[in-house]
């Protein structure tokens, strides 16, 4: 046993250099230009992959350094919490995040406090209430109203079936602020009109596979389905390969939420009525734009407003 | 060499994975001031905590010839419990035991359904997977519990004379679990299973009891992971944990447990699950994209189970 020993003094000692060497370099270490990250919820989402374009062409364009990253599975909210630590750890100047968790992530907003980093909140709000009480603030908050979507979705769908007639719903992640809001103006919306049914409504996690099978299921169960709502396009897609299976495309009124390129092509086919339009591309880029200027310590108001709209065939 | 000869001969693999997290390190630290610092060295071993609690149970179940694919869903359902016991107010040890219990009994189950049902592991605990996410749904109704003390939280977020709490946690429980696989009858029979379970029997090994076992010892490592999990996002998610098991298997590979049973050391899974835990903090402080991250991790499973093949063909 004595080599394990000597080889785990050996080890020692030269880590300790290699720590003290390091304190050297880092006191000798200037960064050139400001350093933004952008943590994502995932990047198997055309949304964030827009968002993403976005952040990048407003880096370029105020030379900043932009650092994006994103968890593997949009469920993974540690995964986006040990993003946020290490880009703390990398001492970035500015962290835009969109949450996976309204609740989960305070922890990570707190440590970015306690770094003197700030913190800007896109697409998805993040729970004030939790937040306050946890000692922690944000700098500012930019996204879409998604209450307001959510209304503007059901309005469409009550106009198209004339007030009378059989919906479905594809919920996303239960208790995502996003889904939650989105269902929230849908149900508001949808009250007023007593002859619109909801037949049924499901999650299907916000993906495209499961809003196959989901839908599958509901048709399965209900075959008098006059109108879908999916809390995001990925699952309205998934929907739409559903009602083609089962030769019913036309039939059933597809709206989504997002107006992805996907949608937005399946959409001018005829095969999706309409979708919800976030901007995430504006996002991406107010994003940045403002948290360079939250950097370069210019007031930011604390809620910027992106625009929301119905994308139709019509309007394409 | 001489050196190397001193030591005995069943570290000697654990001794490779070490110069490979150690390459790992050196590589990072050539890369980035920011890596090498004793907050990020502490930032990382809080991250790998969970992960490294989890392969645990998992290096049990590999060394005793079977899998375990339901940790990430046991994970999932002691996480919901432990945080609903909390709510009706049960005292936090109270709420941790009955999480830990509830973790144990799922593995039980594994257990009983391999020894006595005689199903192949990969299929009962596949069964497990399924079974336990829906309970932890059920009983949230899908919705995460979240909301809890700032001493329940201590558990994830707090420090001891300057360590993680949950890195005490860690080491305790490596040390613990290195003295059961090294001198207890428990590991001794887990090695004489997976060695060769029908000499096994034939020896008088009492094979069904220990294999309940150690799926228990599975399970209940599950559990003690959710309770740092919760305590860390302050919620506790039926969602939380998906694919979990393959962060953990990969711990337990990288660290030199055989998937054939018989071999492994709980020294080589924490080095495997510091060596995932580095990894994924040095490509998110250097910034690099999340879809080569993937694939370099993916990488580095194959070429360190390549290398152990490669090592073992050599020696005979």
């Amino acid at each position: 046993m004595i080599g394990f020993k000597r080889i785990t003094l050996f080890v020692l000692i030269l880590f300790l250099i290699m720590l003290n060497v390091n304190c050297q370099r880092r006191r000798s270490v200037t960064e050139d230009r400001e350093t933004v990250a952008f943590v994502m919820k995932t990047l198997n989402n055309p949304f964030f992959i827009d968002m993403q374009r976005g952040a990048e062409k407003a880096a370029d364009s105020l030379r900043v350094k932009l650092i994006v990253q994103a968890a593997e599975r949009e469920v993974d909210v540690e995964k986006q919490l040990q993003i946020i630590e290490n880009l703390i750890q990398r001492r970035v100047s500015a962290i835009c995040v969109t949450p996976s968790g309204s609740r989960e992530l305070i922890a990570g907003v707190v440590k970015a406090n306690l770094a003197k980093i700030p913190v800007l909140i896109v697409d998805t709000r993040i729970d004030v209430e939790t937040l306050t009480e946890s000692g922690g603030h944000f700098a500012t908050f930019i996204g879409s109203d998604n209450v307001d979507g959510g209304r503007i979705a059901a309005k469409y769908i009550v106009e198209r079936l004339n007030g009378n007639g059989n919906v479905a719903v594809l919920e996303g992640i239960p208790g995502h602020e996003t889904g939650d809001a989105r269902l929230k103006g849908f149900w508001e919306a949808i009250n007023e009109n007593p002859r619109i049914r909801v037949v049924a409504s499901q999650t299907a996690n916000w993906e495209r596979d499961q809003g196959y099978n989901v839908f599958q299921n509901m048709l399965q169960a209900n075959p008098q389905i006059d109108a879908l709502f999916a809390c995001n396009d990925m699952m309205a897609l998934g929907a739409m390969e559903a009602i083609a299976a089962a030769g019913k495309t036309g039939d059933i009124l597809v709206v989504g939420f997002d107006a992805v390129s996907d949608a937005r092509k399946a959409i001018e086919r005829g095969q999706m009525a309409a979708s919800v339009a976030q901007h995430p591309y504006e996002m991406g880029f107010v994003a940045v734009k403002k948290a360079v200027e939250i950097i370069r310590e210019k007031k930011v108001p604390k809620e910027i407003p992106i625009t929301i709209e119905l994308i139709t065939r019509e309007k394409m | 060499m001489q050196l190397i000869e001193r030591i005995p001969v069943y570290y000697r693999r654990q001794l490779g994975t070490l110069l490979g997290l150690l390459g790992l390190i050196l590589i990072f630290w050539i890369m980035t001031p920011y890596f090498l610092t004793p907050s990020n060295l502490l930032n990382i071993a809080r991250q790998t905590s969970i992960n490294a609690i989890i392969a645990i149970g998992l290096t049990f179940v590999i060394i005793a010839g079977g899998i375990d694919l339901s940790v990430g869903s046991m994970l999932a359902f002691a996480g919901v419990v432990t945080a609903g016991a909390l709510n009706l107010g049960i005292p936090i040890l109270g709420s941790m035991i009955i999480g830990i219990s509830v973790g144990f009994l799922c593995g039980a189950v594994n257990g009983v359904l391999i020894a006595w049902g005689h199903l192949p592991p990969f299929i009962a605990t596949l069964g497990m997977m399924s079974i336990a996410r829906g309970a932890a749904l059920l009983f949230t109704g899908g919705r995460p519990i979240s909301g809890f003390s700032v001493s329940f939280r201590f558990l994830a977020e707090g420090d001891f004379l300057s360590l993680p709490i949950p890195v005490y946690i860690m080491i305790g429980l490596y040390v613990v679990g290195h003295f059961v696989l090294t001198r207890t009858k428990i590991g001794r029979y887990a090695y004489a299973i997976g060695g060769n379970e029908e000499a096994a029997v034939l020896s008088g090994v009492p094979v069904k009891i220990y294999k309940l076992i150690i799926y228990g010892i599975s399970g209940a490592l599950s559990g003690i992971a959710a309770i740092l999990l919760t305590a860390r996002l302050n919620s506790a998610q039926p969602i939380a944990g998906i694919m979990y098991e393959l962060d953990a298997i990969a711990a337990a590979v990288i660290g030199g447990t055989s998937l054939m049973g018989g071999e492994g050391l709980l020294i080589g899974t924490l080095i495997g699950a510091l060596i995932m835990g580095v990894l994924r903090n040095g490509l998110n402080i250097l910034g690099i994209s999340s879809f080569i991250q993937q694939t370099i991790i993916g990488t580095v499973i194959i070429l360190a189970v390549l290398i152990d093949m490669f090592l073992k063909r050599r020696k005979k």
